[in-house]
């Protein structure tokens, strides 16, 4: 095709304290083309997003659409030149309805004024995009009642509102299920078939083999390359991220575990507020423990339970063989349990804090044995955390708040792994984790579980559960299903269990 | 640190232009009172800095500062006072000024109501107890008790604890032209700094009172006991006040219900012009004591400033204090635009591989 491109990025520069963030990067998008954009975390996917939607000004270099110099100055600017992003993390206003988010800023008005009848207006115009997405709500509905998945079709269907003809998506599935996933992907061959164009940002490798038309790979701030969907690979699109060839198996080899196992934290019939069933399980010394399901389906509440962040309405649990009864956190961290949570803005992170500051704070009392903070120590430990799992990073005293999504998730694993743990509860660890960084994860898994620390692993990504558990938890609806040994572990298996209506008990 | 300094600058600027303006701003007569208000005020805007940075706020402390001047007067000053030890009206002051902050701690945290609402009842109804306790009128902190005998002639009694109890304000150390250098309450003021200070920045609990301005949920799942840090920031914030309302009754004498009104939002405007933020997890005790130096030399050097013989309108006074406060402060802003763009600029410089930049159009330009 010899045609104008839809969008042009030339020679892009951005610049934060302390961080060149990006260093003359160009990038081309086609109408009706599905572009995806990859790159280790930190490598500047999201800055030159946000540049495109006009979040961020750039320092240096030009922004073309249809062929014409536009300047994106402010976030209307760029929505009114029809260019919608889609965050990393979702944007909606949750105490509003669905007909409230999509007019949001863009509302139906008359007189200057949002009259009901407007709002009938308005309603019925949501209703119209909420078809076109596939998602079969009355538009009145409040957005804090919908799932991450639901809230994504929002996000579209108000960019969609817009007119939108370049709709930006970062990491969009990372909470959604497989169901929404794919459910995404099909209204992405619609916005295809629309001629939009879509920059679609993620680290999953199969997703974007199958949806993109071409793969922009940046490494560090830079442009690396280009490549189209019939020459992209797996390997080739890793090599181009990591500029090195990522030696060895993605996954580590695991030893079988021993037939007789030492039962560590023994679950006996927890009510979990909410769930309809109590729960049993026991978990082992140095095994990990998967725990598979549909999100929603309560292994985060299950897991919250065992730290003492919610109190179970009956049951027992024990630790060691001694009663485990944990009323807070902190009982949970004194006894060695400790949580990596799934959410790492709302619980992970002080955000305004230092790297150095996050990772001593749930262990600080190690770090102050007379009341005194002992600052290098922390720095030390600190320091380590980033060079184990590669974060990118100016120093340790950069406020996380100023860190790419993957790299402060890495800052809240390495806060826990700094940590001596008994049981060590990671709650999707490696989500929107870059490859070379994953790999790392899962090597200091299976050298923890070695070291005889009991890992209960919460993970949507299947590849992940059947690769790194030594059993697995499979939930559903709040209930366990079924406890999965390692022989004949497979993803049929487990997604058979996940979605199947009737409950089969198997004894562990 | 960067606004703690520009602040510092700002309030050198202030006190330069004042000495310019007027020689006696510098005497030692006024050396000597400024610094005591200061001192005074420096006091309780720690305590309220510590409850500001775990995200809370505190509007009762203006009260717990009248309500402790009353409850000594009340106690131990001569009729309408009640002339009992004075070790027993400063004790007494002290644990109502804590117990109003323990309770405010506890239903803030325990209740999960907000500070906001909290603090305001209770400065509402510790306003209304000093109204009681004083009986809608006044009580006078005096040394000396006059009593007329029924033969005419007259009596009088001599309290001595009150009259070193009313030398605390004036006295202390060093004394140049009859007034101390070092006045009592700059003293305690500077203990208040230094322990106040090491507690904030370098101990675990300092650490939790940022960590839980930052991110109370972050703050729960590290095992942070976040309920028990809040609550007590909320005794030491009152604890502070109260500090501070025994020496203001020991300088005002004159104690009504009306004592110490919006004196909490003068501690506020200091904290936030010294760097904290209303939003929580941010602010340092150095901060706080410059932001207070700022508030009490805006007041006190409105007296002083002159133009030859033009002397600024009495009525402008609170004009001028609101408008300085708000220039200091987009100053600062400013200041920090512009030192963030250059100091993004030279992370480019010292990163960037020398490139031609190839047309460089920038849209904010445009
Ligand atoms: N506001 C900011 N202040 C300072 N540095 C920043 C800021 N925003 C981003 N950065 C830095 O810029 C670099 C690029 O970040 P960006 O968020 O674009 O990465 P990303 O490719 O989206 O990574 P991820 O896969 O982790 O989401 C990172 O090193 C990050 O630390
Ligand atoms: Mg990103």
């Amino acid at each position: 095709m010899n045609t104008v491109p839809l969008l042009e990025m030339r020679g892009i520069t951005k610049r934060f304290p302390g961080v060149l963030a990006l260093q003359d990067v160009s990038l081309h998008l086609q109408s009706g083309e599905v572009l995806a954009l990859m790159g280790e975390n930190g490598a500047g996917k999201s800055t030159l997003m946000k540049i495109l939607g006009g979040a961020y000004l750039p320092d240096g270099g030009e922004i073309r659409i249809d062929g014409s110099v536009v300047s994106l100055n402010g976030i209307r600017e760029a929505k009114r030149l029809g260019i919608a992003l889609i965050h990393q993390e979702l944007m909606l206003a949750p105490n509003l309805d669905i007909a409230g988010n999509i007019f949001l800023g863009n509302e139906p008005r008359r007189f200057g004024l949002v009259t009901p009848l407007s709002r009938t207006r308005m309603n019925a115009a949501a209703a119209a995009l909420l078809r076109r997405v596939g998602l079969g709500l009355p538009p009145t509905t409040p957005v804090s009642t919908l799932t991450a998945g639901q809230m994504q079709m929002v996000e579209i269907a108000k960019a969609l509102a817009l007119n939108a003809r370049i709709i930006i998506m970062d990491e969009p599935t990372s909470s959604l299920t497989a169901g929404e996933s794919q459910q995404l992907f099909s209204i992405i061959h619609q916005l295809k078939q629309d001629g939009i164009g879509v920059i679609y940002i993620s680290h999953r490798m199969e997703e974007v083999l199958m949806l993109a038309d071409r793969i922009t790979v940046l490494r560090d701030g830079k442009y690396v390359g280009d490549l189209d969907r019939a020459g992209a690979s797996q390997d080739k699109i890793v090599n181009m991220m990591v500029g090195r060839e990522l030696s060895g198996h993605y996954f580590p080899d695991r030893p079988a575990p021993p037939p007789i196992g030492h039962p560590v934290l023994v679950v006996n019939g927890i009510i979990v507020p909410g769930a309809p069933a109590p729960v049993n399980m026991i978990a082992l010394r140095g095994e990990i423990l998967g725990f598979a399901g549909l999100v929603g389906s309560g292994r985060t509440e299950l897991m919250q339970t065992i730290f003492g962040v919610t109190r179970p309405l009956g049951g027992v649990m024990t630790l060691d063989g001694a009663p485990y009864r944990p009323r807070n956190t902190r009982d949970a961290i004194a006894r060695g349990v400790y949580l990596a949570p799934e959410d790492r803005k709302r619980h992970g992170l002080v955000l305004p804090m230092t790297i150095a500051q996050n990772t001593s704070l749930p262990d600080i009392r190690n770090y102050a044995p007379l009341g005194f903070l002992h600052r290098r120590k922390e720095r030390q430990v600190a320091e380590a955390g980033v060079a184990r799992l590669r974060t990118r990073t100016p120093s340790v005293y950069q406020k996380t708040v100023n860190l790419s999504g993957g790299n402060q998730q890495k800052v809240v694993l390495a806060k826990w792994l700094a940590m001596n743990p008994k049981v060590l509860i990671l709650d999707e660890p490696t989500r929107g984790i870059d490859v070379g960084a994953k790999a790392e994860i899962y090597r200091h898994m299976a050298a923890l579980a070695a070291e005889g620390i009991t890992i209960l692993m919460v993970s949507s990504e299947m590849e992940e559960v059947v690769k790194m558990s030594d059993r697995v938890v499979v939930m559903r609806e709040r209930r366990i299903q079924g406890i999965l040994p390692r022989e004949g572990l497979s993803q049929e298996r487990i997604a058979q269990l996940m979605t199947a209506k009737v409950a089969r008990e198997t004894a562990a | 640190m960067r606004r703690e300094l520009g602040m510092f600058v700002a309030l050198l600027l202030m006190c330069g232009a004042l000495w310019v303006s007027n020689p006696s701003f510098v005497e030692q007569a006024n050396r000597f009172y400024t610094s005591r208000q200061i001192a005074m005020l420096t006091i309780y805007a720690v305590g309220i800095a510590f409850v500001i940075i775990t995200g809370g706020i505190d509007l009762s402390v203006g009260s717990v500062i009248g309500l402790t001047g009353v409850i000594v007067a009340k106690l131990s000053a001569p009729p309408p006072g009640m002339r009992l030890p004075l070790v027993l009206g400063i004790g007494v002051a002290l644990g109502v000024a804590l117990l109003v902050g323990l309770i405010q701690g506890l239903l803030i945290t325990r209740l999960d109501l907000q500070p906001f609402i909290v603090t305001l009842g209770f400065m509402l109804l510790l306003r209304g107890v000093s109204q009681t306790i004083a009986l809608g009128g006044n009580i006078t902190i005096t040394d000396q008790q006059v009593v007329t005998l029924s033969g005419g002639g007259t009596q009088t009694t001599h309290f001595p604890a009150l009259t070193h109890y009313m030398d605390l304000v004036k006295g202390g150390l060093f004394y140049v032209h009859g007034t101390p250098l070092l006045s009592w309450p700059v003293l305690i003021c500077l203990v208040v700094i230094g322990i106040g200070g090491y507690i904030l920045h370098y101990t675990v609990f300092g650490r939790y009172v940022y960590a839980i301005g930052g991110n109370r949920d972050a703050a729960e799942y590290s095992g942070i006991p976040v309920k028990r840090v809040e609550t007590l920031t909320y005794v030491i914030s009152a604890g502070m006040a109260g500090l501070a309302g025994i020496l203001y009754a020991a300088f005002i004498k004159n104690m009504d219900a009306q004592h110490g009104q919006s004196y909490e939002l003068i501690a506020i405007a200091a904290a936030v012009l010294g760097g904290c933020s209303l939003r929580g997890g941010e602010g340092t005790v150095i901060g706080v004591l410059i932001g207070c130096m700022i508030m009490q030399i805006i007041d006190n050097g409105f007296n002083y400033f002159r133009i030859g013989n033009w002397v600024p309108n009495e009525n402008w006074k609170a004009i001028v204090n609101g408008a300085v406060i708000l220039v200091a402060v987009i100053l600062d802003r400013t200041v920090h635009i512009v030192q963030s763009k250059r100091r993004t600029r030279r992370a480019g410089l010292a990163a960037a591989s020398p490139q031609p930049t190839v047309e460089v159009v920038s849209p904010g330009a445009a």
